[in-house]
């Protein structure tokens, strides 16, 4: 065990001692911040205006209407232009072409039409910004209702006062049967950047283990480390030194992070940016999320950190080892992916569970799930102790072929070598 | 009582896919000796280390360390071992290195440390102590790994062809450890293909060849029970002229031939005597004769066979 211990400090103080761990430490908060602060920014009035022109080709007074509601909230500045019917393709086509200039961001063509049936056409080059859109809508949507009101005879004033009351949809996120202080947005948010560390996480350390193995095969230290240790305690030793190296750097950035987020008030005023801190709510990120981000990073990276050892056993280059790893890559990132595919569309869905379950892609999938529903408690030990099944499995495979692969030089094994190897005595 | 061999090999087979790198090997290194494991590329000599080292493990048969059936790596602090392909972290600064590779054989931190120190100081690798294994030349770097293998002070270090691409400098180092770790009373076991450092290394040798062996035991008694007559004959008129004396079969059973020179075996009914007699009668000067016991080279020709040493040495060095 000693021994082991060894080769673990080596590992560690090998890489930590680097350029390499120092940047990309810092590098992490420092997009942890942009993630905290340009929102904020955006949400002090930095987003962009739009500039819109209303082409009004109604007799009533809607066109005006929908342009004063339009000014009503930034980032929207609208300007009407009256024109009558015949004219409209004309002045269509010239502003089309003023939006090709970015003289314009796009126009909005109104008519009696619109008032009747709802129908109403927007040009312009924000057309696919779903945001923009969406809020467009609104207002045009609350234009309209104010306007059939109107012609319904209800009193113009009453009318104005009960339409320009914004609507404010406030979502909560139910957890374990209580309401939490999260909003949907907040939590899908959370959810995406979980995935993503994991991910970005599991492989860049899973990764360092094919390096490290093929490095002592190459310079052939490894056969001067053989005799004197056994080749599972080698093993070992590498996965928990760059396993710690992770878990280190994870720590130092979630401590970072919660700074940042509990802080931000501080730091945003010393930024400038004052009181935005209420406008965009960040996340409250429980002990328990970050304890199940934890387990499952730790596992995650035990299971792919084995297999990526055992494809580097069986190479003999740098070269040879980065083609072996491919298949390995791609075996933990297409679950990955659709994992995330599903958390985002469906995540109660049987696929998504059937991924939070199984071993290869649960890692990455079930800390996203554990934020955006309640996970059962029977679930989540379920999936753990697979998990766990499933790295013991897989390790001991692992360690079957790295044995031998490492003093093996040449071809790479053919599958029945391969299998000779796991169950060689 | 006798004291008990350092290394003991009993029966010893190992085989790879295709073909027996080792075949019944028995081996027995006394203590305190330098032992040479001779035989050509492919004969089984690194696989033999290995298994001494519990690297691989063989098929059949049985190894002792000191007495001992306990593993190479268990008994990992009493052993120095150099294989034959060497290799260092190379981004690792040349003292960390060398603790870490005393470490893991179980030495202590501290003593390690000042072990390591020591060495390199007598090396005349002071100046280098915190540099990266990198910054080092080719030549520099062997110091280390021959530093590895000793600074631990293990009983018994096993070098696999340690001569192999050292240069006239290092070389002469590592016969200078060869020599003083006998001096010491360590045990040492090299392997190697070079007959001449062989011969004036040695206290014993075992000469091995596909698989097998052929011959072990101290290096004067090989050579003498391989002895036979042997003559060392220099001719300044050069061979030519005395060819009919050495094609005489009753004289001289084998003469291994140069211009001027013959390494001669002579018949069983041959004697030495009578060949210088000839010789004289020839009315050659004769610059050098000498009654000689053959040298190690040429019992292992002779044993091993020109054509069993070119097919061991086709075979791929792996399984040697």
């Amino acid at each position: 065990m000693r021994k082991i211990w060894v080769v673990v400090q080596r590992e560690f103080l090998s890489r930590v001692r680097t350029k390499w761990f120092v940047v990309s430490t810092v590098l992490g908060p420092v997009v942890m911040a942009a993630f905290v602060f340009l929102p904020m920014s955006m949400a002090s009035g930095g987003g962009r205006e739009r500039s819109v022109v209303v082409l009004d080709a109604t007799t009533t007074g809607f066109g005006t209407r929908v342009t004063d509601m339009l000014n009503m909230r930034a980032p929207i500045t609208a300007t009407r232009m009256e024109l009558g019917l015949e004219q409209l393709e004309h002045v269509a086509d010239s502003l089309a072409t003023a939006v090709g200039l970015k003289e314009l961001d796009g126009f909005l063509i109104v008519t009696d039409q619109t008032v009747a049936d709802g129908r109403a056409e927007y040009r312009g080059s924000n057309a696919a910004a779903q945001l923009d859109m969406e809020i467009m809508e609104r207002f045009m949507a609350q234009a309209l209702l104010a306007e059939r009101l109107s012609d319904l005879g209800v009193d113009p004033e009453k009318v104005t006062q009960a339409s320009s009351i914004g609507l404010d949809l406030h979502t909560v996120t139910i957890r374990g049967g209580e309401a939490t202080e999260q909003s949907g947005r907040t939590t899908f948010i959370m959810a995406y950047f979980m995935w993503f560390l994991l991910y970005m996480a599991i492989l860049l350390y899973g990764v360092q283990l094919l390096g490290a193995v093929v490095e002592e095969k190459t310079t052939r230290i490894v056969e001067v480390l053989v005799s004197s240790l056994r080749p599972f305690e080698l093993l070992a030793g590498k996965v928990f030194g760059v396993g710690a190296v992770g878990l280190f750097q994870l720590l130092i950035w979630a401590i970072t992070a919660r700074l940042l987020l509990t802080q931000r008030e501080v730091l945003g005023r010393m930024m400038g940016l004052e009181g935005s801190a209420q406008a965009f709510p960040l996340p409250e990120v429980p002990i328990s999320t970050i304890v199940v981000l934890l387990v499952y990073f730790v596992l995650g990276y035990f299971l792919y950190a084995a297999m990526f050892a055992a494809v580097a056993a069986m190479s003999s280059s740098e070269a040879e080892a980065r083609q072996a790893q491919a298949p390995v890559t791609l075996f933990y990132a297409i679950p990955a992916v659709v994992s995330l595919m599903a958390m985002l569309t469906a995540p109660d869905g049987a696929l998504f569970v059937a991924l939070t379950l199984i071993p290869l892609s649960s890692p990455i999938s079930m800390p996203g799930r554990w934020v955006v529903s309640d996970v059962p408690l029977v679930e989540l030990i379920g999936s753990i102790l697979l998990l766990i099944l499933g790295l013991v499995v897989v390790t001991w495979i692992a360690g079957r072929i790295y044995r031998v692969g490492i003093l093996m030089y040449g071809k790479r094994p053919s599958p029945r070598e391969l299998w000779r190897w796991i169950s060689a005595g | 009582m006798l004291e008990q061999p350092t290394v003991e090999i009993m029966g010893v087979t190992k085989r790879f896919a295709g073909h027996t790198a080792v075949r019944d090997l028995d081996l027995s290194v006394p203590r305190g000796a330098v032992y040479g494991l001779l035989g050509p590329n492919g004969a089984g000599k690194t696989t033999t280390i290995r298994m001494i080292m519990a690297i691989i493990a063989p098929d059949s048969g049985s190894i002792k360390l000191f007495g001992q059936t306990k593993r190479g790596r268990e008994l990992s602090q009493r052993i120095g071992y150099l294989p034959e392909e060497r290799g260092l972290y190379r981004k690792m600064k040349v003292i960390d290195l060398l603790v870490f590779l005393a470490q893991i054989k179980g030495v202590g931190g501290r003593a390690a440390r000042q072990n390591a120190l020591e060495w390199l100081e007598l090396l005349g690798l002071g100046d280098w102590v915190d540099r990266k294994v990198d910054d080092l030349s080719k030549g520099m770097q062997q110091k280390v790994q021959f530093i590895s293998t000793l600074q631990h002070d293990p009983e018994l270090v096993i070098l696999d062809e340690p001569f192999a691409g050292l240069d006239p400098v290092n070389t002469g180092v590592m016969k200078d450890v060869v020599v003083k770790l006998r001096e010491h009373g360590t045990t040492t076991l090299f392997s190697t293909h070079i007959m001449e450092q062989a011969e004036k290394l040695c206290d014993f040798v075992c000469i091995i060849a596909q698989g097998a062996k052929v011959i072990d035991g101290p290096l004067g008694e090989v050579r003498r029970k391989h002895g036979g007559n042997h003559v060392i004959l220099a001719v300044e008129q050069g061979l030519d002229s005395v060819r009919n004396l050495l094609d005489d079969r009753t004289l001289v059973s084998k003469a291994d031939r140069y211009p001027q020179y013959a390494e001669i075996e002579l018949a069983a009914t041959g004697d030495p005597q009578r060949l210088l007699y000839g010789l004289v009668e020839a009315g050659v000067n004769v610059t050098r004769f000498e009654i000689a016991e053959p040298t190690l080279n040429k019992i292992f020709i002779d044993l091993v066979g020109r054509g069993a040493a070119t097919s061991a040495a086709s075979r791929e060095v792996g399984d040697a």
